[in-house]
């Protein structure tokens, strides 16, 4: 899994690809997100277009910094989940957690 | 008689990738199409996980074994650890209440759902998952025929 950060004036796209599995890409977003709120970044949009797959434990780190954010006082927000990225939110519920968006744009000016 | 391909592995996290390819590519050979072998894929996955994990305590001297068979009727995969095993029937709905906050126990729920069948089960020296999808009829190209319904 890679990450790499763009910034838009208050708001960072977190432009995510590969997968975000157990042992490796799970570990990479902890990270990635976490260095994002030690910045102070507080309005953060997660770019999962280039995400192939996730399994339980990547799932399970989305949450994790969806938790971490939000006792941090800052927003996470979901940019074009792929189909089968976007099968597994359904099918967890998760898109009721998440601000999920298909235009970066409207993801930038929703905060 | 089908054919059976058996892995026998150390409980290492390295080796999860390994185990998903080889059940998505048996699956794509007995003919399921793309998206049901990445499920098929995605459950054995979250069986072997679970196997290191809670099973096997992510102890790397102990062994993980993955049976792949197939015959007419159904793709099963059993995959077996040495661990004391665990209350299977007190896992929770990961998408009920405050569960949808956990940040782990969805495991379990993947495999339900990508497959027709799970079960849980002791065997000799530990615990054995078996996982099962029914194959779908195939037509002369290879392709998968669609079920019909009635």
């Amino acid at each position: 899994m890679k990450a790499s950060a763009r910034h838009h004036g208050n708001v960072t796209v977190l432009d995510l690809s590969g997968k975000i599995t157990i042992g490796e890409g799970d570990l990479r977003l902890r990270e990635a997100v976490s260095a994002l709120l030690e910045e102070g970044r507080l309005r953060i949009v997660l770019n999962l277009q280039g995400v192939s797959y996730m399994d339980s434990a990547g799932i399970g780190e989305l949450v994790a910094c969806y938790k971490r954010a939000r006792d941090k006082g800052a927003v996470l927000k979901l940019l074009n989940p792929s189909g089968k990225v976007q099968d597994l939110l359904v099918l967890t519920r998760l898109q009721e957690i998440f601000e999920i968006f298909r235009d970066e744009r409207e993801a930038l000016t929703s905060f | 008689m089908g054919r059976r391909v058996s892995l026998k592995l150390r409980s290492r996290i390295g080796y999860v990738d390994l185990v998903h390819e080889v059940a998505e590519d048996l699956a794509r050979g007995a003919h399921f199409p793309k998206p049901a072998a990445l499920n098929i894929g995605l459950a054995v996955r979250e069986a072997f996980i679970n196997a290191i994990k809670h099973g096997n305590n992510m102890d790397a001297a102990k062994i993980v074994q993955v049976e792949f068979e197939q015959n007419a009727d159904h793709f099963r995969v059993r995959v077996r650890d040495q661990g004391p095993g665990f209350d299977w029937t007190r896992t929770t709905d990961p998408r009920e209440g405050d569960n949808i906050f956990r940040t782990s126990g969805r495991g379990i729920f993947f495999m339900k759902h990508f497959v027709d069948r799970v079960a849980f089960q002791h065997c000799r020296g530990g615990m054995e998952v078996v996982l099962e999808k029914r194959l779908e009829p195939v037509g002369r190209s290879g392709q998968a025929l669609r079920r019909r319904k009635g």
